[in-house]
């Protein structure tokens, strides 16, 4: 039994799980915190795509007898997949692309063998190795690519050849960039060691906007990597969220300034445990931003307030928190106010955060029958009305809060973010 | 032929070969769409010649509180003779059961899944 906006999501896992005629009763949508009244009246009705009594289609469902295609073992047939898409002139092209929904949405570079080859110059790696597997979410299938592949959604997004060992590690982790969910997923892109500079990418002034080509189209191409390479990005299908995420273009692709980090902060790669001198990609996942101009100090407690606000807002509750500081930021949180690590920063926003009430509660049911059972400080901490804050914070302690240096300097601003770090990939090897 | 002549006639050859050119102008591309898997079919599980005298397993796999009960009482109801059996999946969408699956493959006939919201 699914609810009607589904109907498309569940017979393409049907499908593709091998159970292509699975019987679906269709409800309307949504049921969640709908009332008893409500639902009862729903199941005496229709079903919406049907159109059937409900009560019959469960039925009918249960009892109505197999067909020899039901019963069928061995393997489907898929489409097959040419190297090539048949030639056309460069305007039906673009449209093709456009209708098969193998862009963002905004013309692309076309991969034309000669610029694939091009791109391709720029990595040792055969074009038919394979970079590995992705899938939009875990209950779909994992689509495989090779180094010819990600090359073409390169070109696509107008990637430099000298970007394609940054944009083959980034394929190489495996991590879509439109995750399927309801929620509206947004994912991040950090590039640490020296390839930052070889390939001119942005950490300073402006780096995460629309201002750097490096950082432009190895952010785009994620995207359409994830749409072609890894099975994702149909609305409906493989794609599910709501509103939609306007990250979701660039990813918020930048690089961190290594060269403005207080003395002490580490690089994000090296303290993920990587040599400073290797080139690294890291990826984020998360939802959102909110922005801060830190004009009162100490910055510390502003930070601490914000973060609090993530979990009051709801967005950063069951993820964690990553926080973009200016190097002006930085070095104030250094030198004025005893921050000499990032770690001992972001320690110190765990163990000082705040959760409101309603929300700890309900992400801490262990810790809920203790207060019930009269165990201290849960006891204490249950006789707070539902808009207080309890003294932890909620974010998930087995990962830090992440802390990126980057910006201009041209004001201590910092940003924080519902995003947590997923994984990454050495660049150097795919150079 | 006059010298205006002529430049008329080169003239109407170039245009002539431009349009050409531009009809003709037709490019190979990379698809650039990656491998999808092989898939591999399961038959479905046989159906019941009736409801009557069956256990039939509701799971609810994150699908809200309210409407799983009601499809009880309502099925319950309907068809009286059947034992209809209640069950909450645990965890999240992704998380597997196998203790229920293998309580519902032992003492069950049938299962309706209610997931989403």
């Amino acid at each position: 039994m699914i609810t009607q906006r589904f109907e498309e999501l569940v017979k393409t896992i049907a499908y593709k799980k091998g159970m292509p005629n699975q019987r679906f009763v269709f409800v309307p949508h949504p049921v969640a915190g709908r009332s008893p009244e409500l639902c009862h009246r729903y199941m005496e009705g229709n079903d919406p795509v049907t159109k059937k009594p409900i009560v019959e289609e469960f039925l009918a469902a249960l009892t109505k007898p197999l067909n020899p295609e039901d019963k069928k073992t061995g393997f489907l047939q898929r489409p097959p997949r040419p190297r090539l898409i048949e030639p056309d002139t460069a305007e039906n092209l673009q449209r093709l692309f456009a209708k098969n929904g193998w862009t963002d949405g905004i013309p692309i570079v076309l991969p034309t063998e000669e610029r694939v080859a091009m791109m391709m110059k720029s990595t040792s790696r055969k074009p038919d190795e394979i970079v590995g597997t992705m899938r939009p979410s875990p209950p779909h299938e994992a689509w495989e690519f090779t180094v010819e592949m990600v090359a073409a959604n390169a070109v696509m997004a107008g990637a430099k050849p000298e970007y394609i060992p940054v944009i083959l590690a980034l394929a190489s982790t495996g991590v879509t960039s439109l995750f399927s969910s309801t929620t509206s997923f947004a994912r991040m892109v950090v590039v640490n060691g020296p390839i930052q500079e070889q390939i001119s990418m942005n950490s300073g002034l402006g780096a995460m906007g629309p201002f750097n080509e490096a950082n432009a189209t190895i952010g785009r191409a994620w995207t359409l990597i994830s749409k072609n390479l890894g099975g994702g990005g149909t609305p409906g299908e493989t794609y599910l969220g709501s509103q939609g995420n306007n990250l979701n273009y660039n990813n918020i692709c930048f690089a961190e300034r290594e060269d403005a980090l207080p003395s002490g902060w580490n690089p994000l790669h090296v303290q993920k445990g990587h040599k400073a001198g290797e080139s690294y990609v890291s990826t984020f996942t998360g939802w959102s931003l909110i922005n801060y101009g830190g004009f009162a100090l100490p910055h510390h407690q502003f930070i601490k307030r914000m973060l609090t606000g993530l979990l009051a807002s709801g967005t950063g509750s069951g993820s964690q928190a990553t926080l973009l500081l200016d190097p002006i930021t930085a070095r104030d949180l250094r030198n004025d106010e005893g921050f000499d690590t990032k770690e001992k920063l972001s320690d110190w926003l765990m163990k000082n955060g705040t959760s409101p009430a309603q929300q700890y509660w309900a992400r801490h049911s262990d810790e809920l029958k203790k207060g019930k059972e009269g165990i201290e400080p849960f006891a204490s901490w249950l006789k707070y009305p539902e808009e207080a804050f309890i003294p932890v914070s909620s974010f998930r302690p087995e990962t830090p809060i992440e802390i990126i240096v980057v910006g201009g300097e041209t004001n201590a601003f910092l940003m924080a973010g519902d995003f947590r770090y997923v994984s990454g990939a050495s660049v150097d090897k795919w150079r | 032929m006059g010298r205006s002549a002529r430049g008329a006639l080169w003239i109407a050859a170039l245009i002539f070969s431009s349009t050409l050119l531009a009809q003709e102008a037709r490019i190979a591309v990379l698809n650039p769409r990656g491998t999808q898997p092989p898939i591999r079919l399961i038959p479905m599980a046989p159906r019941l010649d009736t409801l009557d005298g069956k256990t039939i397993y509701i799971v609810n796999v994150a699908f809200g509180d309210t409407f799983l009960p009601e499809t009880l009482k309502v099925l319950a109801q309907r068809y009286p003779k059947t034992n209809w059996v209640f069950k909450r999946k645990i965890g999240s969408y992704f998380d597997d059961d196998p203790k229920l699956w293998a309580e519902i493959k032992e003492k069950g006939h049938g299962m309706i899944m209610g997931v989403g919201h």
